[in-house]
C-alpha cells in the first residue's frame, strides 16, 4: 500500500468511525422489523426502497389477519405495531390480548398464545391488544415478551408459542405482586398497554392506569419502572418515578405529597441507547390530571424525560417538561435518539414528540438542552387550593408544530356567520395561550378553559419518526380542543379530590336533573361545536418534517381528506374548502423515499366505499406520493419487511363497526 | 316453479308479509328513515341517561365527552366513526363489546335505551316511536350527521 493509499484508508476508516450510528438509530435493519419502533431508538424508518411514490398506487393486499376469536368476542380498537424477525411476524391481538405469530409472507396462523385472566383480566386498568411485543434472541434462543392485561410479564418460545418455564413462576412475573406483595393482584388498578422493551438481556417495563380525571382519591398505586432478567424474570432494579426521603427530586414534594401521591407512570413507549447504556424514560403526571390541590410542588419525576442506567436502574439526568402538571399533558410517546449536527458539532440527540406540540430536544448524554429551553411565566388560576407553578419550561427551537392553547384568531372563519357564531360560542368560556389553568366551571361564566394541545393531544401515543440519514423527524399532530373545566365531584368530596374534570353544564346533566339536550350537535359539556362544524380553523391533523440540524419545520401537510361532514355541511355549499386534515392518533413510517400513514377515522375514499386511505408522501417536499383504501381507518401504526426480495406494508385497522384486523399490502 | 314448492312456502311468505306488516306499523317499508325521524321516545332516553350514567360514564365521560382511550360518544369524533353506517351496526358494537368490563351484560332493550339517550345528546329529535331493539327494524335507520333534506 503506498503511502497516499494509506492515507486515504486512514481517512476513510476514520471517517467511518466518526459517522458510525450506534445500533439504536439505525433504523429497522435486514429488512426486518424487530422491535415496535423499528430499532430501540424509536425512528419507526426503515431503508427499504422496493415500494417508492412511482408505485404506491400499485400496491395490493398480500393478506389480511381477522383478530375476532383471538378472544370471546371482537375487538374494535387493535393498536398493535407487529414484529417481523426471520420471516415470522409477531402481534398481540384480540380481546384477551392473545400472541399469535404468522407467515409473514401469506399471513398463515403459525400459533397462537392466549391467557384467561379471570376477574383479574376484568378489572384490569388496560384492557384489550395493547400495543404490541417484544422479542429477544441470543442467536440461539428467541423469545417474545409481553405484558398481559392483568399486569404480568408473559416469555413464550417465539417458536411454538408455549411459555418458558424457567421464566418466572411458569412462563410469568407477576408484575403487581413484584412491585408491592401486599397488593391485590385482582383489584388493584395498574396494568400496562404499552410493549415491553428488551435491551442487551434486560427487559424494561412501565406502568399505566385508569385514566386521571376523575380519581377517587389523592392515593393511588405509584409508578415505577422495573428491569428484569430476559432469561429468568429476576428483577434486577426498580427506579420509583417518585422519589423518596433523601432521593433526588424529593424535595420537589411539598406537605408530604409524595407519601400518598401515585400514578406517574410510564405508560408509553421506553427508548434505549444499548451503546450509551441508557434507557429513556417518558413519565406521566402524577394522580389527577387536572387539580393538583393534594400535590403542592414541581413533582418530579412528573411529566419528566428521565435517563437511567437500563443495567442497573440509576439515575443518570432528567428534565421536566411540565412543572406541576394539571392539563394531562403526560409524555405520551417514545423518545427518539437522533443523531444530529449542529453548527458543526456531532451531537448524540434524543427529541421528544408531545401531547402539547413543542419538540423538546436534548443532547442524550448530559440531558443538556440542544437549543436554549427558557422558563417563562405563565398564566395563573384560581381554582380553591391549587398552587400553580409560576414558570414553565419554553423550547426555542424548533417552533411549536401545532397551534397550543386557543385565542379567537384560531376559530373557525369559512364563512363570517360561522365566525360570528363561534365568537358568540366561546364568549363564556376562559381562552388563553398554553398553560392557561383550568377554572372551576361557574355557570356564569367561565364554563370552563378551551385550549388545544394538552388533554387534546396534538401528538399522543403513536409518536413520530426519524430518518437517521437525513435528520428529518416526522410527526403527526391533531388539532382539537380540549374543555378543561372543574366541577365538584358527584359523590362529594373525598380524600383529598376537591374536583373533577366537569363542567356546570355535565355536572347538571348527570345528576339527572333536566337532562335535557343543548340545542347543538355535540352538547355544550363537550367541546362546542359551531352548526356541527369543530370551533376552529382546519388543519384538523397535519404531518410536520422537522430538520434536527437546524431546529427548523421543512414543511407540513394536513394528512387526511376532509371529512364529509364538512364538505357536505349544508352552510359550506358551495365554498371551495382545501384538504382540511383530520383529527385523531397517527403513528407514521419512513422508508428510503416516503412517509406513510393511514387516515384517522372513517372518510371520504375515491371509489366512495366507506373505509379510509393509507397515504403516502415524498419525503424531502411533502407532496403526495400515492394512497391505497383501506377498509378501516389505521389504528396502530404502519410497518414494513422485505421477504423473499419483496417489500411489505402491514398497518392494523379498526374502528366503528370494523373489527380489528392486520392488512399486508405488497407490490402486485 | 312447482306447484307443491309453491304451496310450502306459503306460509313463510305470509309470516314474511306479516312482519314487513308490523314494520310499516312503524315506517314506510320503502322509505329511508334516519335518526333525523323520531325514533325514539323522551321516556327512553330517560332510562338510557340512568343507565349511560350507572355503566358507560366513567369511561366515556359524564357528556359523553370521551376520556382518553375511551372514544367521543357524541360529535364530530363520534361521526367520523359513525356518519353513514345503520343504528344496527352502532347497536351490535354496543351489544358485543361494552361496557368493557362486562361485555354483553346489558340486555337488549337497555342497550336501546342507551342508545337513544345517545341520540338525545346528539340533538336528534325525540318522537312518538319507541326505538325497536331488533336488529331487523335498527338496519333500515341511518346515522346521519345531518338532516338529509338539507343537504
Amino acid at each position: 500500500m503506498t503511502r497516499t493509499r494509506r492515507l486515504v484508508w486512514l481517512a476513510a476508516t476514520l471517517l467511518a468511525a466518526l459517522t458510525a450510528v450506534p445500533r439504536g438509530q439505525q433504523g429497522a435493519l435486514r429488512g426486518e422489523w424487530p422491535t415496535y419502533g423499528g430499532d430501540l431508538g424509536h425512528t419507526r424508518y426503515a431503508p427499504l426502497d422496493q415500494i417508492t411514490p412511482a408505485n404506491f398506487n400499485n400496491l395490493e393486499v398480500a393478506w389480511r389477519f381477522k383478530t375476532d376469536n383471538l378472544g370471546p368476542r371482537p375487538e374494535f380498537n387493535l393498536q398493535s405495531t407487529p414484529l417481523m424477525v426471520r420471516g415470522r411476524l409477531y402481534s398481540t391481538g384480540g380481546t384477551r390480548r392473545s400472541v399469535v405469530s404468522l407467515d409473514a409472507a401469506t399471513g398463515e396462523l403459525l400459533w397462537v398464545h392466549s391467557e384467561d385472566e379471570g376477574a383479574r383480566g376484568a378489572a384490569a386498568p388496560r384492557q384489550l391488544s395493547g400495543r404490541g411485543l417484544a422479542y429477544w434472541s441470543d442467536g440461539k434462543e428467541e423469545r417474545i415478551l409481553y405484558v398481559t392485561p392483568g399486569y404480568r410479564l408473559v416469555a413464550l418460545d417465539a417458536h411454538t408459542g408455549n411459555v418458558i418455564p424457567a421464566f418466572g413462576r411458569n412462563g410469568a412475573v407477576d408484575l403487581k405482586a413484584d412491585l408491592d406483595p401486599s397488593m391485590d393482584l385482582t383489584t388493584a388498578p395498574i396494568g400496562l398497554h404499552a410493549t415491553p422493551i428488551v435491551a442487551s438481556n434486560v427487559v424494561i417495563v412501565g406502568a399505566a392506569f385508569e385514566t386521571g380525571a376523575n380519581p377517587k382519591s389523592r392515593r393511588n398505586v405509584k409508578g415505577a419502572v422495573r428491569g428484569f432478567d430476559v432469561r429468568t424474570g429476576r428483577r434486577l432494579w426498580i427506579f420509583k418515578t417518585i422519589p423518596e426521603p433523601g432521593e433526588v427530586g424529593h424535595e420537589t414534594w411539598e406537605n408530604d405529597s409524595w407519601a400518598y401521591t401515585g400514578n406517574t407512570g410510564v405508560w408509553a413507549q421506553i427508548s434505549v441507547d444499548e451503546e450509551l447504556g441508557m434507557a429513556y424514560l417518558p413519565v406521566e403526571l402524577p394522580t389527577h390530571d387536572y387539580y393538583g390541590g393534594a400535590r403542592p410542588g414541581n413533582g418530579l419525576f412528573g411529566e419528566s424525560l428521565v435517563a437511567i442506567d437500563y443495567r442497573t436502574g440509576e439515575r443518570k439526568w432528567h428534565f421536566q417538561l411540565v412543572h406541576h402538571g394539571i392539563w394531562d399533558m403526560d409524555i405520551p410517546c417514545a423518545p427518539i435518539l437522533a443523531d444530529i449536527r449542529v453548527n458543526g458539532r456531532t451531537i448524540k440527540a434524543v427529541a421528544q414528540p408531545t401531547k402539547q406540540a413543542f419538540l423538546y430536544v436534548f443532547d442524550r448524554v448530559t440531558g443538556q438542552p440542544v437549543w436554549p429551553i427558557e422558563e417563562r411565566p405563565v398564566p395563573q388560576g384560581d381554582t380553591p387550593g391549587e398552587k400553580y407553578s409560576a414558570t414553565q419550561p419554553f423550547p426555542t427551537r424548533p417552533a411549536a408544530y401545532a397551534r397550543q392553547g386557543l385565542s379567537v384568531d384560531d376559530l373557525i372563519d369559512f364563512t363570517p356567520e360561522l365566525r360570528a357564531e363561534a365568537l358568540k360560542t366561546v364568549a363564556p368560556y376562559r381562552l388563553g395561550p398554553i398553560f392557561t389553568p383550568p377554572v372551576v366551571s361557574r355557570a356564569d361564566g367561565p364554563i370552563a378553559t378551551l385550549a388545544m394541545a394538552n388533554q387534546a393531544a396534538a401528538t399522543n401515543w403513536p409518536g413520530g419518526s426519524y430518518d437517521p440519514e437525513t435528520h428529518i423527524l416526522y410527526v403527526h399532530s391533531q388539532s382539537a380542543v380540549a374543555t378543561l373545566g372543574l366541577v365538584p365531584p358527584a359523590e362529594g368530596a373525598a380524600d383529598g379530590v376537591r374536583y373533577h374534570q366537569g363542567t356546570v353544564l355535565a355536572g347538571a346533566r348527570r345528576s339527572g336533573g333536566s337532562g335535557s339536550a343543548t340545542g347543538q350537535a355535540g352538547g355544550a359539556a363537550t367541546s362546542p361545536t359551531v352548526q356541527g362544524l369543530p370551533l376552529i380553523k382546519p388543519p384538523y391533523g397535519s404531518i410536520s418534517a422537522i430538520n434536527l440540524d437546524a431546529g427548523n419545520i421543512l414543511w407540513q401537510v394536513p394528512h387526511g381528506e376532509t371529512p364529509d361532514a364538512i364538505r357536505n355541511h349544508p352552510l359550506l355549499k358551495g365554498l371551495n374548502i382545501p384538504r382540511t386534515g383530520r383529527p385523531g392518533n397517527v403513528g407514521t413510517l419512513v422508508t428510503k423515499t416516503l412517509v406513510i400513514a393511514g387516515e384517522p377515522g372513517f372518510g371520504p375514499t375515491p371509489s366512495g366505499e366507506r373505509g379510509s386511505m393509507l397515504r403516502a408522501y415524498d419525503k424531502r417536499t411533502g407532496a403526495d406520493a400515492g394512497a391505497v383504501y383501506m377498509p378501516a381507518p389505521q389504528t396502530g401504526s404502519p410497518m414494513t419487511y422485505m421477504l423473499n426480495g419483496r417489500q411489505y406494508l402491514v398497518v392494523a385497522i379498526s374502528g366503528g363497526s370494523y373489527s380489528g384486523e392486520l392488512v399486508a399490502f405488497r407490490l402486485p | 316453479m312447482p306447484f307443491e314448492t309453491m304451496r310450502s312456502r306459503v306460509p313463510a311468505i305470509a309470516f314474511a308479509l306479516l312482519g314487513v306488516a308490523a314494520f310499516a306499523h312503524n315506517f314506510d317499508a320503502f322509505q329511508q328513515v334516519t335518526v333525523w325521524d323520531g325514533i325514539y321516545t323522551r321516556e327512553q332516553s330517560d332510562r338510557g341517561e340512568k343507565l349511560y350514567t350507572e355503566r358507560c360514564a366513567r369511561c366515556h365521560g359524564d357528556a359523553l365527552q370521551g376520556i382518553e382511550a375511551a372514544p367521543a360518544l357524541t360529535g364530530p369524533a363520534f361521526y367520523a366513526n359513525w356518519d353513514g353506517e345503520t343504528l344496527n351496526a352502532l347497536f351490535e358494537r354496543m351489544r358485543t363489546s361494552m361496557p368493557q368490563d362486562r361485555p354483553g351484560s346489558l340486555t337488549r332493550a337497555e342497550n336501546t335505551d342507551i342508545l337513544a339517550y345517545m341520540l338525545r345528546s346528539g340533538s336528534y329529535p325525540d318522537g312518538k316511536l319507541t326505538l325497536d331493539s331488533q336488529g331487523g327494524a335498527l338496519t333500515r335507520i341511518k346515522v346521519l350527521m345531518y338532516r338529509p333534506e338539507q343537504k
